[in-house]
């Protein structure tokens, strides 16, 4: 059986395919199209993924949270906009809408809490882990060992509200880093 | 040439310098402004505000200031198409172009697109593995723009982005391989599982069976929260190093037991080149694939290795396309790229096999 382009319906040749999450997906062009939307890097996923990307990343989360009534005060984004549009809709999405987005990040990060750079210059490296592949290192005042003590105090501040909140599980994952970070340096 | 075909095909410097199995890296980090709704869901005059202050601020700072900036909606179609040929903006930042802009350097090393799926995605490239040199290239930009622009960010979820797989670090960094002798091989659905399996994304043209088109592949890291920017790094270059290591492995291997095949088909894709008045671009990418395994085994003199990277950017239908200033359907494409082929093999010399 012949498969048809995703594009324009024409006898697919050439085939695509995209890992996320561990989910194969294929994406079946005709010679012109594939030629159209080139051979190389497409900078973040090939457009064509773009629709059904909000749907894998749903399906990679607990069913079972109960993420149906948030709505971000914001912007009015929703679970179900975001399943539709795979985008959130503004920063705040991240407050409002925690409990989806944790889920999600739960499914395809390597950990729930920010590890790198911070904003405004103030401290490029929280794991400071530069023995194997690069050599050394990026620009000095980003290793500055003061972020590091900066880091260990905020994640304190961080594990202090989670408690006081009853977030316990969230109060867990901010020890283990505060562990893992201690243990660095 | 017009002005616009001039800015494309002003020297890349990605192209000229070049090392076997490397054919570019890249790292982009996505940032976003943290007073505005995200692109998709802001509204019309939000775009227009975030893309002045953001053109603002880029414009002063010293390697983007005097240097190329398109409004994305005043170009053609195949002038947008070529751009991404080109890796200077992504496939989605042209489908929607109201008040997108987009800035680059004339090295073409560094761009940034403003109003893509975040308010800014910044990128350097360069044509080696040097890591180290691109995260300080673009950390530095990075600096001058959260210096100046009030940036989205959160001190548990780091910097806020449109889509959950990009936050933290925001960074996706990215190596495109050239990998023929996994391919002739058959290992390389053996590695492109391992390399999945340790968290990173490979990507890649396949043609009927298995069969590669180009043998060309992209990895990139998948994870951007829960690892800092070197940890993402070196792990992506430790990985990179032994691929390297695999492909140069299995050239020896096909060189010792295939060297007739080898000959053979090395022989037949420069007779191709040199005689086609019609080719399509994957019948191209294929052929040209194999005289950069020609180059790299010293079949054909090294120096050639950087003008088979310009000729293949040269042959993308959008880049002829500009180079002709006026739309091509799919025939006069591959009559034009059978063209500017048939030129450029008849100057490079005759095949030297061992
Ligand atoms: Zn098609
Ligand atoms: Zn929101």
């Amino acid at each position: 059986m012949m498969e048809k382009c995703q594009f324009c319906g024409k006898p697919a040749t050439v085939h695509m395919t995209q890992v996320i999450n561990n989910k194969t997906t294929v994406i079946r062009m005709c010679n012109e199209c594939a030629a159209k939307h080139g051979l190389f890097d497409k900078e973040g996923l090939p457009f064509a993924m773009l629709s059904s990307l909000g749907e894998a990343l749903f399906s990679g989360m607990k069913q079972n949270l109960p993420a149906n009534g948030l709505i971000c005060s914001k912007c009015g984004c929703t679970p179900m906009s975001f399943k539709e549009t795979g985008r959130l809709g503004c920063p705040n999405c991240y407050k409002d809408l925690k409990l989806l987005i944790d889920g999600i990040i739960e499914s395809s990060q390597k950990g729930m809490i920010h590890k790198g750079k911070y904003s405004r210059g103030r401290s490029a490296e929280s794991a400071v882990n530069v023995a194997d592949g690069l050599p050394n290192v990026f620009p000095k005042r980003h290793a500055k060992k003061l972020s590091m003590e900066e880091r260990l105090e905020e994640l304190q501040e961080m594990l202090n509200a989670a408690i006081k909140a009853e977030q316990y599980e969230e109060a867990a994952k901010l020890r283990d880093e505060i562990k893992t970070l201690k243990g660095l340096s | 040439m017009n002005d616009f075909g001039k800015k494309l095909f002003q020297d890349s410097k990605l192209a000229k310098e070049t090392i076997p199995v490397v054919v570019s890296s890249r790292i982009r980090l996505a940032r976003n402004l943290a007073d505005f709704k995200f692109v998709k869901y802001a509204c019309r005059g939000d775009l227009h505000a975030v893309s002045e202050k953001c053109e603002k601020v880029l414009s002063s700072y010293p390697i983007l200031a005097n240097n190329t900036v398109f409004n994305m909606c005043d170009l053609l179609d195949y002038e947008k198409l070529s751009l991404v040929e080109r890796h200077l903006c992504s496939q989605e930042f042209i489908m929607e172009t109201n008040e997108s802009k987009l800035f680059f350097t004339d090295d073409h090393l560094t761009s940034i697109m403003i109003n893509e799926e975040d308010h800014l995605r910044m990128q350097v490239f360069r044509s080696d593995l040097n890591f180290k040199a691109m995260f300080d290239k673009i950390n530095a930009i990075d600096d001058h723009v959260s210096e100046n622009l009030n940036i989205a960010f959160d001190r548990r979820y780091g910097f806020l982005t449109a889509c959950p797989t990009n936050v933290g670090t925001g960074m996706r960094a990215s190596v495109m391989l050239h990998l023929p002798a996994l391919v002739i091989t058959k290992q390389i659905g053996n590695l492109i599982m391992a390399v999945q399996k340790l968290g990173f994304v490979v990507r890649g043209l396949f043609g009927e069976g298995s069969e590669a088109q180009g043998s060309f592949f992209q990895i990139s890291n998948q994870q951007t929260l829960g690892l800092s920017e070197i940890d993402i790094l070196s792990r992506l270059t430790q990985i990179i190093k032994s691929i390297i290591d695999y492909e140069l492995n299995a050239r020896e291997i096909v060189k010792k037991e295939r060297i007739i095949w080898l000959y053979d088909n090395i022989g037949r894709a420069l007779g191709i080149l040199r005689g086609c008045y019609c080719l399509t671009s994957i019948d191209a990418m294929n052929c040209i694939s194999l005289m950069m395994l020609a180059t790299d085994l010293g079949y054909l003199p090294n120096i050639l290795r950087g003008d088979l990277n310009q000729v293949m950017m040269k042959i993308q239908n959008s880049h002829m396309q500009v180079l002709e200033n006026r739309t091509l359907n799919a025939n006069e494409c591959d009559v034009k790229r059978a063209e500017i082929l048939r030129e450029f093999f008849a100057a490079v010399p005759n095949l030297k096999f061992d």
